[in-house]
């Protein structure tokens, strides 16, 4: 229970974070250059990125319940049943950053989900 | 968002994409390995020098500077890519988080997650098609003027 708990709040966090992670890096541009400068400038850009920074606060929140379950769960379960996160950021991404999720796509995601539950069983 | 519409530019950038999400993932999976590895060590068993013991262990610091290097490449390829492809194509990593703890921690794996596994890596692959007929669709769509 304590880990389904756990669980669940990773899950939930770390979709937000992907959502609006896309969205601060999308304000930000592509990265295309690498020179060290434009990385620098491009860095700065970033970390001064409201939405960046959310989506940061909920990757936190998601890695410090990630090491407290780890200390007591196996990383073959806990890691496999963290990835329901894919689902869910699939679904943010097509509501809130109105991407086409096309049939195929949602075919691949399903199986991935399937295997994801697979791999949460013992 | 702007996009650009030049098919040899595209390809390039799925590429550049994959190559990216590669390194995330193995980054990310061997960070696991160390982080799950020396929390076990430590245990949950007394809170007050749980936290002490972690951050002292430069183990952990090893682990948590993969994952960062792993979630760097991550949101470099947001920059440029759909959510909903670097997502689950992100799932490729839990195929390598199994491998790795069932190679490097002795975890046990049943048949069970080894057709989860499967599941997924079918699951990826499918995902990697719909990109990449996306892009082709996208360049057949605007006719080319002087491709290179």
């Amino acid at each position: 229970m304590k880990t389904a708990i756990l669980i669940a709040m990773i899950v939930l966090a770390d979709s937000a974070g992907d959502v609006f992670l896309t969205k601060g890096m999308r304000q930000v541009g592509k990265i295309s250059a690498l020179n060290p400068r434009a990385i620098l400038t491009i860095g700065g850009r970033v970390i001064s990125n409201r939405s960046f920074l959310s989506g940061i606060f909920f990757m936190a929140i998601t890695f410090v319940s990630f090491l407290i379950v780890l200390s007591w769960a196996d990383l073959s379960l806990v890691f496999p049943a963290k990835s329901l996160v894919y689902v869910l950021s699939t679904l943010g991404a097509k509501f809130f950053l109105d991407e086409t999720v096309t049939f195929q796509r949602w075919t691949g995601i399903v199986l991935v989900c399937l295997g994801v539950a697979l791999t949460s069983l013992p | 968002m702007v996009t650009t519409h030049d098919p040899c530019r595209q390809r390039a950038s799925l590429r550049k994409t994959i190559v990216v999400l590669i390194l995330s993932i193995f980054a990310q999976a061997t960070g696991n390995v160390f982080l799950s590895m020396k929390m076990k060590e430590i245990g949950n068993n007394n809170w007050s020098t749980f936290f002490a013991q972690a951050v002292d262990s430069p183990t952990v610091w090893f682990g948590t500077a993969l994952l960062i290097i792993g979630f760097i490449f991550f949101a470099a390829a947001l920059s440029w890519a759909d959510l909903s492809f670097v997502v689950p194509a992100v799932s490729a990593e839990v195929v390598v988080n199994v491998l790795f703890a069932n190679y490097f921690l002795d975890e046990v794996v049943s048949l069970t997650r080894w057709t989860g596994v499967l599941f997924i890596s079918l699951g990826v692959i499918l995902v990697l098609r719909s990109e990449r007929q996306r892009v082709n669709r996208e360049s057949k769509e605007i006719p080319t003027s002087g491709g290179r």
